[in-house]
């Protein structure tokens, strides 16, 4: 392989250094409005009474969109949703959260808007809020919805309750492992909310005409969101994403495509928002409130004989993304062990908090926090070295996961070691002002995966006039530099160089359909469709040669810019003589079509539960002060099993991004509501996150076995950076100081506190 | 509403610039929405997160902090301005070479940083980068990437003068 493997820099690098990259906010349509959002200031209210008369008043305001206009027209849904129809465009009798969407003033210039937000005159008759989902999973909690609104099969709301999903997952007999056990460990581990904090804001820039629609957007699900506001709009609609300036799950649904859209609706013309950092804490989405309870038997070799494991997730108050996010990892949320016994139970929760999304791998990463942490406890009261016990029960290839999915590349205990090794060297002791210590986890990661055979991803590919190659695919480039990977699979398909390819992204009037640039999906579900696309595409374009050339298409060869005969290469057709030649453009698409059932050699049927599983494993060396409590990250490694890297320094770079992410939640961000609902972290001045200051060494390492079905060999890993890493600290934290915590993050004053008691233990 | 225009003259990547510019305006919103000069981004508007740093005669500062009055006959520069007669700058290429962003949203505020670091301090430690460079917020990168970018940076420019 000449192009996979290789690791050229994005297709669009130089574009991005010289400032030349156009993201949405930088987009201007000609004659545009300008939007901006009323929010509500209260997180439980009855909207009583709303008027914007003075507000359309005011000179310079084109109009203002409220719920009188919104159920005025016919051709306007007033609900959005296409995982759970629950949230209104603008609020219709109630608001359900600080910051939940009242009124849209539309006007000729930003100041103005915003100065007409202040002339709406509205009445709210404040109700009870619920804040937290326990509270709110409660008997006799006060309904934040009147019903439910599934409209994903998988979802399975309990009607008469603010639970807006239950799920759970089962194998054996968990009673029966429990009595099997010589041991059982319970825990409880809980995190708080986190926002993403992508630099580049939320924005939309919608043009909703009678006849058709187009919406320009940052998200990271272009067709869905396509066929959502054709649903609401009844009218066709046209998606253009962009280079997007980071997401992290933040911009996989967002309901504010289609409240701009009723706002052009009304004004009749383009009108542009772009959310405020401000309001991108408060409106949403964030990584939501975790807790979780795991019982694990072991027998005294280490062995788990059973494993019950229930989780809650606050889904805040729509749960437009929030219930599916907590459903999807219930496959994952029992780790990367063979466990014969387990019983899985997943809440998402209504609340009166902000809607909340994935977030770099959706809850897993809390789901690893506990299962990883409870394990270090496991083998030190066990006495098993901590490395040995994960290899005793770690998923081999050939095993059956809870799921009944056959493993078929898991290479897990290499990732360990791997981890491990890359940590190597003397552990580094401790002294009278600094502890220190190192710990390790492993994880398993789902991907997005129908139960039927379902195509998921198409693609396509040309041979364009000037002979160079266009690959056309949706997925959205959001800085994992997706372009540079499909052209690198197609490169690589048609045996020409990179120089040869160019993309077209994430525009559905320009590209075929694929379901969302999330879940590290793309460049196996993706990277198939283009891969197919480009091997049709060649077959095509030796198939024009051999009637230019007068001879077979197996005698010829495309390679370069030409296709030759493979026995006399002087005997040649270039490429663009090719489709001069032909009249047209060569063109072909490919598809990638997951889901179903796997069958093996023997012709025995499996459940393909996810098309690929992403195993990894990460270490973490850390210094505790005992002074302050502060902890330094020093060091941190993690390897993961990637099928094979298309672009391996891309790929060692997007996991020393998800580990530098990951750990501001572990150590100190966290959003925090006063009682009332009111967020009290709103600005980065509460809200510290990562600097380069606070950045540690990184040890990554890629584990290449090649994964049959991936487009050469290669599975997903865009997200599982980051996911072991608040396992590993809390390892490390505990190898170093000798307490173990059971939250993040881990603020220095809890860490003091959490010393100073666990020393007065060991004195008194 | 509408004050009075300011009018304000200024540098902006060497060439002369006359606004007439409404007092409250940002330097950040001149160059973005008057001078259609969109290198330069935005996130917290309140000069904490660096997305939208220039250079403001030669010193790293926030845009979206710096109102227009406070510029007048003063010489700004964007990234806009950092390639070299239509080449990309030694720290553009050391940021492409050594992978130096993902999205690319921090980075032309990043890069000016660093030319703000580089030109007063050609042989900075990386202690002195490290802290530099801190007062910017990458999201993709793990910051690693940055810290290589701006080492090869300052080689390159060292052995550029040598």
């Amino acid at each position: 392989m000449r192009v996979v493997g290789s690791s050229p820099p994005t297709l669009e690098a130089e574009d991005k250094v010289a400032g030349r990259t156009r993201y949405l906010p930088d987009e201007v349509v000609p004659g545009m409005a300008h939007a901006k959002v009323l929010r509500s200031p209260y997180a439980h209210a009855r909207l009583v009474f709303i008027d914007a008369s003075p507000a359309r008043a005011l000179p310079g305001v084109v109009c203002v969109l409220t719920r009188d206009e919104v159920l005025a027209d016919p051709r306007v849904g007033n609900l959005y949703g296409y995982v759970f129809r629950d949230a209104p465009l603008v609020a219709i009798d109630r608001v359900r959260y600080q910051g939940d969407i009242v009124a849209v003033v539309v006007a000729e210039d930003v100041h103005t808007a915003e100065e007409a937000l202040e002339l709406i005159d509205v009445e709210y008759e404040e109700l009870p809020r619920l804040l937290d989902a326990e509270e709110a999973m409660s008997p006799g909690a006060p309904l934040i919805h009147d019903r439910m609104y599934p409209i994903a099969s998988e979802l399975h709301p309990i009607e008469g309750t603010n639970v807006c999903h239950r799920s759970t997952l089962e194998t054996g007999d968990v009673e029966r492992g429990f009595a099997e056990a010589d041991a059982v460990f319970e825990d409880v581990y809980e995190a708080p909310p986190v926002q993403h904090c992508a630099l580049e804001l939320h924005a939309v820039i919608a043009d909703v005409r009678d006849d058709a629609m187009t919406v320009r957007t940052n998200c990271q699900a272009p067709f869905p969101l396509k066929a959502e506001l054709e649903r609401i709009f009844k009218r066709p609609a046209r998606v253009i994403v962009s280079y997007v300036g980071g997401g992290f799950g933040s911009k996989s649904r967002d309901r504010i495509e289609a409240v701009v859209a009723a706002a052009s609706n009304l004004a009749k013309r383009p009108v542009r928002l772009v959310l405020t950092q401000e309001e991108t804490f408060l409106a949403g989405y964030i990584r939501p409130a975790f807790k979780c309870w795991i019982k694990t038997g072991v027998t005294r070799d280490g062995i788990i004989t059973a494993r019950s494991y229930r989780f809650i997730t606050d889904a805040g108050a729509y749960a437009i993304t929030g219930a599916r996010s907590a459903n999807n990892t219930v496959k994952v949320a029992a780790g990367p062990y063979r466990i014969p016994n387990a019983f899985v139970e997943c809440f998402a929760v209504y609340t009166n908090k902000p809607p909340s999304a994935p977030y770099r791998g959706l809850p897993t990463t809390q789901h690893t926090m506990a299962y990883e942490t409870q394990m270090d406890r496991i083998a030190d009261e066990l006495g098993i070295d901590r490395v040995e016990i994960r290899k005793r029960n770690l998923l081999k290839d050939g095993d059956i996961h809870i799921t009944g999915d056959l493993i078929r590349s898991s290479h897990v205990a290499e990732c360990l070691d791997g981890a491990v090794a890359a940590l190597s060297g003397p552990a580094p002791a401790g002294d009278e002002q600094t502890l220190r210590g190192r710990g390790f986890g492993c994880t398993i990661k789902y991907t997005l995966t129908p139960p039927q055979p379902s195509v998921e991803s198409e693609a396509a590919v040309e041979l364009g006039a000037d002979g160079r190659f266009e690959v056309r695919a949706a997925t959205v480039n959001i800085g994992q530099g997706s372009d540079t990977t499909m052209a690198q699979i197609a490169a690589e398909a048609l045996g020409v160089g990179l120089e040869q390819m160019r993309v077209v992204h994430s525009d559905t009037a320009l590209v075929p359909p694929d379901s969302s640039t999330t879940a590290s999906r793309s460049t196996y579900h993706m990277g198939n469709a283009v891969l197919d696309a480009a091997t049709r595409l060649r077959a095509e374009v030796l198939e024009v040669a051999s009637g230019l050339l007068e001879e077979e298409p197996d005698a010829l060869r495309l390679d370069g810019d030409g296709v030759r005969l493979a026995s006399a290469p002087e005997r040649r057709v270039a490429l663009d003589e090719l489709v001069a030649a032909n009249g047209a453009p060569l063109l072909q698409y490919g598809q990638c079509e997951v889901g179903g059932e796997y069958v093996d050699e023997q012709g025995k049927r499996y459940p393909v539960a996810s098309t690929f599983w992403t195993f990894a494993a990460a270490g973490a060396e850390v210094e505790v002060s005992r002074e302050t409590g502060q902890i330094t990250l020093s060091r941190v490694s993690c390897a993961v099993n990637v099928g094979r890297a298309v672009n391996p320094v891309s790929v060692h770079k997007q996991i020393e991004g998800g580990l530098g992410m990951e750990l501001g939640p572990t150590l100190f961000e966290r959003l925090v509501w006063d009682g009332d609902g009111q967020l009290l972290t709103s600005s980065l001045l509460d809200y510290p996150l990562p600097t380069m200051s606070t950045m540690p060494r990184y040890e990554t390492a890629l584990v290449e076995p090649g994964f049959p079905g991936g487009p050469y060999g290669a599975k997903g890993m865009g997200e599982v950076g980051s996911v072991v890493l608040p396992a590993a600290v809390l390892n490390a934290v505990y190898d170093a100081t000798g307490v173990r915590f059971h939250s993040v993050p881990l603020h220095p004053e809890a860490v003091l506190r959490a010393l100073e008691e666990a020393g007065e233990a060991a004195n008194g | 509403m509408a004050s009075a225009p300011l009018q304000v003259e200024l540098t902006v990547n060497g060439a002369a610039q006359r606004l007439a510019a409404q007092p409250r305006e940002t330097l950040l919103d001149a160059l973005r929405e008057r001078l259609g000069l969109t290198g330069s981004k935005s996130y917290c508007h309140s000069g904490a997160c660096g997305a939208c740093t220039v250079l403001l005669d030669g010193e790293a500062v926030s845009a979206c902090s710096t109102l227009i009055g406070q510029v007048r006959g003063r010489a700004v520069t964007t990234v806009e301005g950092l390639s070299e007669d239509g080449g990309l700058h030694p720290i553009q290429q050391a940021f492409i070479d050594n992978w130096g962003f993902q999205c690319g949203y921090c980075t032309p505020g990043m890069l000016l940083l660093a030319k703000s670091l580089l030109d007063a301090n050609p042989a900075p430690t990386d202690e002195q980068i490290v802290e530099h460079m801190s007062g910017n917020i990458c999201r993709c990168t793990g910051y690693a990437g940055i810290l290589e970018s701006v080492r090869a940076a300052a080689r390159a420019l060292r052995s550029a003068r040598d």
